[in-house]
């Protein structure tokens, strides 16, 4: 079973919900990552508020962050190996590396902006 | 009629918890409370928990955080927690070892999210959940007297039932106060006694504290229904500052007696049957232990103290003149509760009217008094947030959005979430941005304001999405407006509000703190309510004017001059009478 550990940024809160909008990208791993545990297989998320420990100790994620600093995070590694950095994984990506069944990514084209194009050209939906 | 608070002849319980909004008398009364008990010969430890606390002036004692026996009261203990100190430091004790081994720019981030209210939530009930629950204390101590009580957040985190035993300890991924908590969760047990101990009617008397005036109350009805959800339910109200000087001497003393006769026959529901109790107004501040022995007893007429001369300051006509002249299009009044922070956004907004400006007034006020003033000028459009349907509706929107996603289980603690002081600050200021938004083509007047911890908050958040590829659950685009907005000084103008009394100083020195950080510049203060600048002849009140011009002064320099200075106003505040303000 791959190990998939996610680093993420020191926020307020995880859920993202006392921040100034709701992180849907927050919820979904929320989501994702008891899924695949609760399915056996072995995800972890680190906030960096409550395990800066983790931060230090992992020599990658401690070199990615000196170099690059915080906008780095989060970074995703599967067993050890650094597989995404700067955006959370999709849930694709962790049904792949998981091997678990989780939601696809139906709305990866969407951009969040409910139903019109909210003119973000990077963000790839318009 | 009330009846004198008189602790002595109250069954008050072992542990006293004193509580309400700034600038009540919590300190005051916590003390006179204290030495009444001591002079009797119990055994008593006075604790505040108050950062803004003037113990060591009332005792006129060098106070620490382990305890100092007051000479002259030889069975009280006096100790001072100052919960930003132990924020400080709990914030060290998180982000210290990792200095020098994570980046500048990662500390920073980490700094910046344990600086919110949580973090000194949870830093103060922590250190007073110790004294609550410590069995050594509990032998020595008679009484064991709070100043300052847990608000009810705070103790609805540390109940969540499920919340230590399978969240913490199992998943990675805390909800915000309670990820917080995770490094704290050897003192599990201690936390569970102390809240234990606090709803135990046998054990704890909870003192709600208000003055007889419209917002205090509001306040302490607020605080009351919490405490009581929670389990706290030995309550009793305590009304301080009663005026009973001689009503006829004066016009002002008059309409001190009616506006406070209103409050009180306003008083609101959920405070209205409990105990209650008063204390008069003295003419005296109370420090030093001979005055804190009287003010449960009698009036000690006029201060012997020397007559300080006020610094200086200008009118409000003068800082409305310069608002104009600098153009400014955005402009907040901020300050805590009940300085008047309404009545003066609502006199700015009139100023400039009159000076040919359009205007756009909003207001989180609860009484929303503004609505008298909207049919009778021109060029002026008012709006007003109701806070509570602000929070409901986010509250609603976030969890439309988690149930997609998520599990009943993992909904509870979003919930919790939800009530933090963080969420319910963005709600609001969602709100107004988008008022400011949509108002380009006038002035527009807030009389409430975020603090800079959501405003860092945002900014970092903004920041954040914009690393994020694909953006989810984007920041609305008038918050992101706002932001540089308010940063510009020369578009927008925060006006701090406070009072001439201890309490509201040291507040808004905190507030102006957290906007400094926030990038905000702040530049013009204004002291409300002041009785040096009205004719009085009725004793009490010519003591209370000479008490307060220390606190003039100190923001005269705070603010380098750059203060208003507003006389306490007989009328009630209408559309005829608001002119008044900048006359």
């Amino acid at each position: 079973m791959k190990k998939i550990e996610i680093f993420e940024v020191a926020l307020c809160c995880s859920t993202g919900v006392c921040g100034p909008s709701v992180n849907e990208d927050l919820l979904r791993i929320t989501a994702a990552v008891n899924k695949i545990n609760a399915s056996g297989g072995n995800a972890i998320c680190y906030n960096l508020n409550s395990n800066p420990d983790v931060y230090v100790k992992n020599v990658i994620v401690n070199e990615l962050l000196m170099k690059d600093g915080e906008t780095v995070l989060p970074i995703t590694l599967l067993d050890g190996i650094v597989v995404k950095t700067k955006a959370y994984p999709s849930n694709n990506e962790l049904a792949d590396w998981s091997g678990i069944a989780l939601s696809t990514d139906a709305s990866s084209n969407d951009c969040g902006c409910n139903s019109a194009c909210c003119g973000d050209s990077e963000s790839g939906c318009c | 009629m009330l009846k004198l608070y008189e602790p002595a002849k109250l069954d008050l319980k072992k542990y006293i918890f004193f509580t309400g909004k700034g600038g009540v008398g919590k300190t005051s009364t916590a003390c006179a409370t204290a030495v009444t008990f001591a002079d009797r010969g119990n055994k008593v430890l006075l604790i505040s928990t108050d950062p803004a606390s003037n113990l060591q002036d009332v005792f006129e004692t060098t106070l620490d955080n382990k305890g100092v026996q007051i000479q002259g009261v030889p069975n009280l203990t006096v100790l001072n927690l100052d919960p930003i100190q132990a924020a400080y430091e709990y914030k060290e004790s998180v982000v210290g070892p990792y200095k020098g081994k994570l980046p500048e720019s990662v500390i920073k981030n980490m700094e910046e999210q344990l600086s919110g209210a949580c973090t000194v939530e949870i830093a103060a009930f922590n250190e007073f959940s110790n004294y609550l629950t410590n069995k050594e204390l509990e032998a020595k101590y008679d009484y064991i007297i709070f100043d300052t009580a847990p608000t009810g957040h705070t103790l609805r985190m540390l109940q969540l039932p499920t919340a230590w035993s399978t969240f913490i300890s199992e998943s990675q991924h805390g909800a915000s106060c309670l990820g917080q908590l995770a490094g704290l969760e050897d003192k599990k047990d201690m936390y569970k006694n102390a809240v234990n101990n606090l709803a135990n009617a046998e054990l704890t008397t909870l003192v709600l504290i208000a003055k007889p005036e419209y917002s205090p109350l509001f306040e302490a009805s607020k605080t009351s229904h919490e405490l009581k959800e929670l389990g706290v339910k030995n309550q009793i109200l305590i009304i301080n500052g009663i005026f009973e000087g001689d009503a006829g001497l004066c016009d002002i003393s008059k309409r001190l007696v009616e506006k406070q006769t209103t409050a009180l026959q306003n008083i609101p529901e959920e405070i209205r049957n409990l105990p209650a109790y008063k204390i008069p107004l003295r003419d005296y501040n109370v420090t030093g232990i001979e005055k804190i022995r009287l003010m449960l007893k009698s009036n000690f007429l006029t201060d012997s103290s020397e007559v300080v001369e006020i610094k200086g300051y200008h009118k409000l006509n003068e800082l409305i003149g310069y608002l104009h002249a600098q153009n400014k299009k955005v402009l907040f009044t901020m300050g805590k509760g009940g300085v008047g922070k309404t009545t003066l956004a609502a006199s700015i907004a009139l100023g400039l009217i009159a000076r040919g400006e359009k205007v756009h007034l909003t207001t989180t006020d609860p009484a929303n008094h503004l609505k008298l003033l909207v049919e009778s000028t021109e060029n002026l459009t008012v709006s007003s947030i109701n806070p509570e349907e602000a929070v409901k509706k986010y509250r609603q929107d976030v969890l439309e959005k988690a149930k997609q996603t998520m599990s009943q289980e993992d909904l509870s603690y979003i919930e919790e979430d939800l009530r933090s002081p963080c969420t319910q600050e963005i709600a609001i200021f969602n709100v107004f941005a988008s008022i400011v938004d949509a108002c380009d083509e006038e002035v527009v007047v807030i009389d409430t304001a975020p603090t800079g911890h959501t405003l860092l908050l945002l900014d970092a958040t903004e920041t954040y999405h914009k690393e994020v590829a694909r953006i989810k659950g984007d920041l609305p685009d008038a918050v992101k407006k706002l932001l540089p907005r308010l940063r510009n000084a020369q578009e927008t103008e925060v006006i701090i509000v406070t009072l001439p009394e201890a309490t509201p100083v040291y507040e808004a020195q905190r507030l102006e703190e957290d906007l400094k950080r926030a990038g905000i510049h702040t530049n013009w203060w204004i002291v409300n309510s002041s009785f040096s600048l009205v004719d009085t002849e009725q004793p009490l009140l010519t003591a209370k004017a000479k008490a307060e011009r220390m606190w003039i002064n100190r923001v005269y320099d705070l603010a380098k001059g750059h203060i208003v200075l507003l006389p306490w106003l007989k009328e009630n505040i209408t559309a005829k009478t608001l002119p008044k303000f900048f006359e």
